[in-house]
């Protein structure tokens, strides 16, 4: 069992629940493991700790449908000062959306980025339902295909996996909502308030 | 401008677009714009403004507006790079937090957002494993963006302006 290096690509990174995913798998691998946050790092002194590492996790929201910036810079930046060993690297992305395939571009393109730059394909873990779901009764859904992730990328297996909610769509947009008006409420917004149509409604 | 066409692009147009009335270019390697923090401010804080005051502010704005939309953008990863990427993070005032069933999936729900015609004219893709990819994505942005009709265009990065023009042509003959 080599190390295992996890970096959250999380444009908020400290307080996201990508950390919060971070910190469950690191207490599944068996080896030494080593967490960074993507954003605000030294990116080079990161790309030399990937050449360290026997395998990288990388975790991270879908943004825009696809990788989020810190994440997008940062494997520009190993494309551009590679390190001389190459880990395998494996892929654990959650979405807001209820249906976990909607992370399926966003895992092709980190699987893009290295067949483009020759590290090994690990596994993938996609999550969806959004950030609401470690506090739910379904987080050991969660735990148990984090477990079954990272013994996947300790048998160096490639392999993909996914967990959701068990709910129909139409209760997931019930419970979302019933989430973002409590998250509203907290800062004193109501929902016709969120509910505005207009953008940028005083102008610039 | 109810008619909008804008252009936004990720490198500098070397040469005069041609004169369309209704024509907006944003050029984003001369604008400031920060990455999103993730903070839902313009979501449960100030809904549909982004609580970062910068260039992107102005952009959104005219994005949502706009019914015909051209985005320049370099390919990296089978997704857009950097700035262009950057940007479109910076989008998400047009959205409420709220989901919707669309097609049978979820997505968030979209304040005034005009549907319109995009054209995503594409550079520097490596092979056709990379532009594969990127046309999934302009399918899945589609359904986010409100794109009632779109359409990939890939070129060499020599061959942009000429590519452009030739787009801005057939949408003025239409």
């Amino acid at each position: 069992m080599g190390e295992l290096l996890i970096l959250n690509g999380s444009p908020r990174a400290p307080r996201s629940h990508s950390r919060r995913l971070a910190d469950l798998a690191a207490g599944c691998w068996k080896g030494n493991t080593v967490c960074r946050d993507i954003l605000g790092a030294d990116l080079n002194g990161l790309c030399a700790e990937t050449g360290r590492a026997s395998h990288v996790l990388l975790v991270f929201p879908l943004y825009a449908d696809a990788l989020p910036v810190p994440l997008l810079k940062f494997l520009t930046a190993l494309e551009e000062s590679p390190p001389q060993s190459r880990p395998v690297v494996s892929v654990l992305i959650n979405c807001g959306f209820l249906e976990p395939h909607q992370n399926d571009v966003a895992v092709e393109m980190v699987r893009l980025f290295c067949r483009q730059n020759g590290y090994p394909l690990g596994s993938a873990l996609k999550i969806g339902s959004g950030e609401a779901i470690l506090d739910t009764p379904f987080r050991f859904l969660v735990s148990r295909q984090v477990r079954r992730l990272v013994r996947s990328m300790s048998r160096g297996a490639c392999r993909t996996f996914s967990v959701t909610m068990p709910l129909t769509r139409r209760q997931f947009v019930s419970a979302s909502t019933a989430y973002w008006l409590r998250y509203g409420r907290s800062r004193g917004v109501t929902k016709s308030q969120m509910e505005t149509m207009d953008i940028e409604p005083d102008g610039p | 401008m109810e008619n909008m066409t804008l252009i936004v692009s990720d490198r500098s147009l070397k040469t005069g677009l041609p004169d369309c009335g209704d024509t907006v270019l944003i050029d984003l390697t001369k604008q400031g714009i920060r990455n999103c923090m993730g903070c839902f401010g313009c979501w449960t804080k100030t809904p549909g403004r982004c609580v970062i005051r910068d260039d992107a502010v102005r952009i959104y704005p005219l994005i949502a507006r706009s019914r015909r939309l051209l985005y320049v953008t370099r390919v990296r990863y089978g997704g857009y790079d950097v700035p262009m990427k950057t940007l479109l993070e910076r989008c998400i005032p047009v959205q409420q937090p709220f989901i919707r069933i669309v097609d049978g999936e979820t997505h968030h729900v979209q304040r005034t957002v005009v549907p319109k015609e995009a054209v995503i004219l594409a550079y520097g893709t490596r092979d056709a494993e990379e532009r594969a990819l990127f046309r999934r994505l302009t399918a899945r942005n589609a359904r986010n963006m409100n794109f009632a009709a779109w359409r990939v265009v890939f070129c060499d990065e020599t061959a942009v302006e000429s590519q452009l023009r030739k787009e801005l042509a057939a949408w003025e003959n239409s």
